[in-house]
């Protein structure tokens, strides 16, 4: 296990990718909460979290998840989760989560799935 | 080709004669004069001091780095002086009782570190070596004597003893910020230890003709954990019990835990319907924490109410993992409670709810994630390998049919075997039914 997080912010058509990579937990999450606050979404736009390269997520990483969805709805925005690990994908059922929080395969499909609000 | 012998006549003519057996330097005059260098010459500004008494201390010759040291002129010493007077009177003292009479043994002194007083008041500490010389008949004939300016490695030793000792006092500070943190360690354990005593019952109010078991497994000794259960009674023939996981550790979570736990309890009184308790629990902690650090939790919570033969359960899930159920016959199952949403995120979520009947010999185990999240060493060497469900229920159906207690201590063993893998939280709780004693009517 890693112990640490990295995030990757990138600007896409749809809005920001935060490439999650290493641990997500209570000595980490705060980390991706801090991201959060300075991500500005707008109306339509999308969050997308990339979990390819996260090797590990517990409960306070859950709760950072949630605080992402919040912020994104705070916005009017949708957040969308990629990549989870078979393990994560478990608890994200487990928690009830997966049927609140949008689960696609690749960051790709995520974007091919987000519709542009209309002007 | 000329020779230099003039001075060296000159140094025997000056007294003691150190040139004895020494036919005369025979170094060509440039070359003398290149090195600026003849026995005289070194003899009198050489880098340390030099002294020729007579046996009874009288001084017979001093070279003029030593006259420089001292501060004095050379008839103040020669023939007035003993090598004694020019020592301080602890030097003094130490030089009639020691040095004298081991140089009268020995023939010689070796670096002998003594203080000599200077002309204007002033001490000079220095290193002191001897040689005695002797006439024909071993009888001594003067004692030469070499000084070395130790002021320098005095200063040297000074800043050495002063470093040896600024290094003893930071040794010191050291132990004694380690000893405080020690305390300070210890307390905060304490009040940890205090903290999650009083996040859990300190009794378990079964009914009557259940038997009901619970073990508490603290990861770390500086930080309370989130896991909280409780069994207790609510009206006539009713009686309540949850067990969960508060998302977080630490204070934070602590003070969630504390709110889950009275909640419930509260809620239950209010309303005993499960789904009902945990609505409940729902809207206090979305009230509550609503902002951008969310806090949650996992619970399962169940209503008992007594049977014909047992009791029956009636469970509501929100997002914990399936309890356990240990039969009679010897078998082990899930529960499957699938599809509730943890506590406090959402302000409409859905809970899983199912009814359970415990008959005799049956028991129910409900636990947290620390228990099937343990590390263990994987098969084929895979890395980062988890007890997982399959094992829990493999492991629990060698001990079924069991007691809330049998089981609990049955775990207790396997949670010791953990070692290390364990390392987050674990709460068990174990409910079952007691097989009534076979009658013996012999």
């Amino acid at each position: 296990m890693t112990r640490t997080l990295t995030i990757t912010a990138t600007e896409v058509p749809s809005g920001t990718v935060l490439a999650l990579a290493g641990d997500l937990h209570l000595h980490t999450a705060g980390q991706l909460r801090d991201i959060l606050k300075k991500t500005d979404l707008d109306a339509g736009q999308q969050l997308i979290i990339d979990m390819k390269a996260l090797d590990f997520c517990d409960s306070s990483g859950i709760a950072a998840l949630v605080a992402a969805y919040r912020h994104a709805q705070k916005s009017r925005a949708t957040l969308a989760l990629t990549a989870p690990s078979a393990r994560l994908a478990r608890l994200l059922a487990l928690s009830g989560l997966d049927r609140f929080l949008a689960l696609y395969p690749t960051t790709a499909e995520a974007q091919a799935a987000w519709t542009p609000p209309s002007p | 080709m000329t020779f230099t012998s003039g001075h060296v006549h000159d140094a025997a003519s000056s007294g003691e004669g150190f040139d004895e057996g020494n036919p005369g330097f025979t170094v060509p005059e440039t070359a003398a004069d290149l090195l600026d260098d003849n026995a005289e010459d070194l003899y009198d500004n050489a880098p340390c001091g030099y002294l020729s008494t007579y046996p009874d201390g009288q001084i017979a010759k001093v070279n003029k780095t030593l006259l420089g040291w001292l501060g004095r002129a050379r008839e103040d010493l020669v023939g007035r002086l003993r090598f004694a007077d020019l020592l301080t009177v602890g030097g003094k003292l130490y030089h009639e009782t020691h040095l004298a009479p081991m140089l009268a043994v020995q023939g010689r002194l070796d670096g002998v570190a003594l203080e000599l007083r200077t002309a204007d008041g002033g001490r000079l500490p220095v290193l002191v070596s001897s040689t005695v010389k002797y006439g024909r008949g071993g009888r001594p004939l003067l004692i030469r004597t070499t000084i070395f300016d130790a002021t320098s490695r005095h200063s040297y030793e000074r800043e050495l003893l002063r470093v040896q000792r600024e290094a003893e006092k930071a040794r010191a500070e050291a132990e004694q910020a380690r000893a405080l943190a020690e305390v300070e360690r210890a307390r905060l354990q304490r009040v940890v230890t205090t903290l999650q005593r009083t996040l859990l019952p300190p009794t378990l109010s079964a009914p009557e003709g259940m038997e009901v078991s619970a073990y508490y497994h603290v990861a770390s000794a500086d930080q309370v954990g989130g896991d909280f259960y409780d069994v207790f009674p609510l009206s006539e023939g009713r009686w309540g019990f949850f067990l969960g996981d508060v998302c977080g550790k630490g204070a934070d979570a602590a003070a969630v835990t504390s709110l889950v736990r009275y909640t419930l309890r509260a809620a239950a009184v209010y309303d005993p319907d499960p789904v009902a308790v945990l609505n409940n629990l729902n809207i206090v902690l979305n009230h509550e924490y609503n902002g951008d650090d969310p806090r949650f939790c996992t619970v399962v919570f169940g209503i008992i109410t007594p049977a014909s033969s047992g009791f029956t359960l009636g469970l509501a899930v929100g997002g914990h993992l399936d309890p356990l159920l240990l039969r009679a016959d010897g078998t082990a199952d899930y529960i499957s409670t699938r599809g509730g949403l943890i506590v406090g995120v959402f302000p409409d979520p859905h809970f899983a709810t199912t009814t359970v009947h415990l008959a005799p010999g049956d028991a129910l185990l409900l636990y947290t994630d620390g228990l099937v999240e343990a590390r263990v060493d994987g098969a084929d060497g895979e890395s980062d390998a988890r007890y997982g469900d399959a094992a829990l229920r493999d492991h629990t159906a060698t001990l079924a049919p069991t007691t809330a207690s049998d089981l609990v201590e049955g775990l207790t063993g396997l949670l010791t075997r953990f070692g290390d893998g364990l390392d987050d939280d674990t709460a068990l709780l174990a409910l079952s039914v007691p097989t009534p004693p076979e009658r013996d009517d012999q």
